[in-house]
């Protein structure tokens, strides 16, 4: 029985002298904060941590986009553990505002930074005027194209979707064997549904969405699409499926392609990847839809940064995303694992921006300069789209690529994920509304 | 008297100090997480404001329930027997013929089991995309051409059962091998004096010997298979995003919890599904003797 007492009374010293030793760090005035980012934005964090070596302590840890959604609910639960500030995907800043582990920004950062970042960060701004998150990169569609096919087919660049519908036709016709573009994963969506203005994710308020995919802005693009596909010169898979890649992208047989900004550097030039031969490739304005004023862009990803507001160092954790979006040594010098330099997206910075310019404009892998299309772009991202509650892009890759992998009809895939999504928003107390 | 009772308090305690180590396990990995599951269903959440019991009834209405619950059982429908059959056959072929190849064999049985889980996925994975596969002329004579042929979320029932079978089917011939083993070789010999063929020994002599194995075996195919998560999961995740989004119930507990921050209602769901692996649970404890073999083999010691 004695022995038990003075275990007890050792264990219990241990646990004493742990709070003490716990306890000191707090104490110093050092600043730490705690960074999570996905592998293509961790050397700009690395270089961070380094920079800020005695000023700030800087912890970068390594974690796929969606990880703070899905561990938040633990760390409101315990309540600890949040990270201060996380890279993650466009629509993560409504479900992290809801578990209320998203600052409101604005007194943070002076207002020239706002002011650089006004025209990219719409997406980030809630109705009561605060930013709830920093928008990384625009991946506002535009349309790539191969040049060189181009002309060898005699095509000049479509301008509307009935002359990109009909360059299509015509190849299906007499170019076999040649694409106009894939539309898994979120293809279709980021490049035809939203530059239509099809009401897929139309958020009116916080508890009200429209999801109308009988709308005549949805069934234009998705008689478009099954034109296309019926055809054979477009394809149900995504543009980085192994089948795609063989048949299209590495045997250089995509004509022209809607897509993200981003795919020029991610996509069509990776030697991994459709590995496009230098000198062919440029980016075009996206064309318009018939009885429309604006060529339209959706958006594939372009990822956020969000503080959390359980952190102590709120304005150190912004300053980390200022930095990713806005400074030389990371926007154009930092150096990536496979050789590249600088961020390989298009920041939503102005100043960012700038800096990013010269260097993919004095890009020679290019035939023309992608930039000033890329610029046109991004001032015309539709902003029906909303971010919402539920996992709508899941849904997206999901539902809708799978049931057009079925049915190779996209009017059926969109009432599917209508269908699918309408439930998650329902659940979640939306109110949705089909017209 | 006194030292019977001393002896046996012994041997109480030698038991309790066996029995601990595993008792440990069982309350801090078992007993405690299914108490903490019940006491965490209550608790409210988005999709249950009030919070409460309601959680049950919430899950079982989700709209993801029920097509979940169809693609497990259909999973099942087609890998329970399928693999029970097999296993059989192929361990009553095994135990027919020694020779030289068995120790081959048997290495052969083991090997597709070490392919499970993640590298199970990705395997599976290049195994059936037409463009990288081994078999794309086998495929191709089916009209297999393009991978959205055959990553399909309606087929993923058929590619799930082939994963899961390979994964265990050559480690249960070996173990039920085993338990063929264990039958007298007297027994066998009798019967083949008394002119049953080769094929009658197995089906009505071997067969109604290995019986409890057998339900032991089918109940754990049968747990196994009700918890299936790995595979869809990595499939959704890895490799065709979305695919698989919340195609098992095991997947939808996890969604639940850290999608939606639904852990009511994920509690709630692993509750449930921890019903059936009990029931199977105490079918093979009171249904079969799995569990009386010593007394029985005691038993038959004295009558000898």
């Amino acid at each position: 029985m004695k022995k038990k007492y003075s275990i007890v009374a050792i264990a219990g010293a241990f646990a004493i002298a742990g709070t003490t030793v716990m306890a000191m760090p707090a104490q110093a005035a050092k600043p730490s904060i705690t960074i999570w980012v996905d592998a293509p934005r961790l050397p700009g964090a690395k270089l961070y941590a380094q920079i800020m070596k005695g000023k700030v302590d800087v912890k970068v840890e390594l974690h796929a986009q969606a990880d703070l959604v899905q561990k938040v609910p633990l760390f409101n639960r315990v309540k600890k553990g949040w990270p201060d500030v996380v890279f993650g995907p466009p629509n993560d800043v409504s479900v992290l505002r809801d578990a209320d582990n998203a600052l409101a920004l604005n007194k943070y950062a002076p207002a020239s930074f706002w002011k650089d970042m006004e025209a990219g960060n719409q997406w980030c701004k809630g109705s009561d005027g605060q930013y709830y998150c920093v928008k990384n990169d625009l991946a506002q569609t535009v349309l790539w194209v191969n040049t060189k096919l181009m002309k060898d087919f005699g095509y000049t660049v479509p301008k509307t979707m009935a002359e990109f519908e009909k360059i299509g036709l015509d190849i299906a016709k007499n170019h076999p064997g040649y694409s106009v573009g894939a539309l898994g994963a979120q293809g279709a969506y980021s490049s035809f549904l939203w530059p239509s203005q099809c009401p897929v994710n139309q958020a009116t308020s916080a508890t009200a969405v429209k999801i109308a995919p009988k709308s005549p802005k949805c069934t234009r693009a998705t008689t478009l699409l099954n034109n296309l596909i019926s055809a054979g010169a477009m394809s149900t898979s995504a543009p980085w499926d192994a089948d795609f890649i063989k048949e299209y992208g590495a045997a250089n047989k995509v004509v022209m392609t809607i897509g993200p900004s981003w795919f020029g550097e991610f996509v069509i030039r990776p030697a991994s990847s459709w590995n496009v031969p230098a000198g062919q490739i440029t980016a075009a304005p996206m064309p318009i839809w018939p009885g429309e004023k604006v060529n339209y862009s959706g958006e594939w990803g372009g990822g956020i940064y969000t503080v959390s507001p359980h952190s102590k160092f709120p304005k150190e954790a912004l300053a980390f995303a200022i930095f990713m979006v806005s400074d030389k040594r990371n926007v154009v010098d930092v150096k990536n694992p496979d050789g590249s330099k600088g961020a390989p997206t298009f920041p939503a910075s102005q100043k960012g921006n700038a800096l990013w310019k010269a260097k993919v404009s004095s890009d020679k892998y290019y035939a023309a300069d992608p930039y000033p299309a890329m610029l046109e772009q991004s001032k015309k991202i539709f902003s029906g789209e909303k971010p919402v509650s539920y996992d709508s892009n899941s849904a997206m890759e999901g539902t809708f690529a799978n049931e057009l992998k079925k049915t190779k009809d996209a009017q059926a895939a969109l009432e599917a994920f209508s269908t699918y999504a309408s439930n998650l928003a329902k659940q979640l107390g939306y109110k949705v509304s089909t017209n | 008297m006194a030292k019977r009772i001393k002896q046996k308090r012994n041997g109480n305690w030698a038991m309790w100090a066996m029995l601990s180590p595993y008792l440990f396990l069982l309350v801090s990995f078992g007993v405690v997480p299914v108490i903490m599951a019940f006491l965490e269903v209550p608790h409210e959440s988005r999709v249950n404001p009030d919070g409460g019991w309601d959680a049950f009834k919430i899950v079982l209405q989700d709209f993801r329930f029920l097509p979940a619950v169809k693609n497990v059982l259909t999973f099942m429908a087609i890998f329970v027997p399928l693999t029970i059959v097999f296993v059989i056959a192929m361990s009553l072929m095994l135990d027919l013929n020694p020779s030289k190849w068995k120790k081959w064999l048997r290495l052969s049985y083991i090997v597709p089991a070490s392919i499970s889980g993640a590298v199970a996925v990705l395997v599976w994975y290049a195994i059936l995309q037409p463009t990288v596969s081994p078999i794309r002329t086998p495929l191709s004579w089916f009209g297999i051409t393009s991978s959205d042929q055959i990553w399909q979320t309606e087929k993923l029932v058929y590619i799930f059962a082939a994963m899961a079978f390979f994964a265990i089917a050559g480690n249960w011939i070996l173990i039920q091998f085993g338990s063929l083993q264990s039958i007298s070789g007297e027994v066998i010999e009798a019967a083949r004096v008394d002119g049953c063929s080769a094929f009658q020994i197995a089906i009505k002599i071997k067969l109604p010997l290995i019986k409890k194995y057998i339900v032991y075996m089918g109940v754990l195919i049968f747990a196994g298979g009700l918890q299936l998560f790995v595979e869809p999961e990595l499939l959704n995740k890895g490799i065709y995003l979305g695919i698989a989004e919340s195609w098992s119930l095991d997947q939808l507990a996890f969604e639940l919890a850290f999608t939606s921050g639904d852990f009511g209602g994920a509690s709630a769901l692993s509750l449930m599904l921890l019903i059936p692996s009990l029931i199977g649970a105490l079918i093979v404890i009171f249904k079969t003797d799995m569990f009386e073999d010593a007394n029985v083999s005691r038993g038959k010691n004295k009558e000898a």
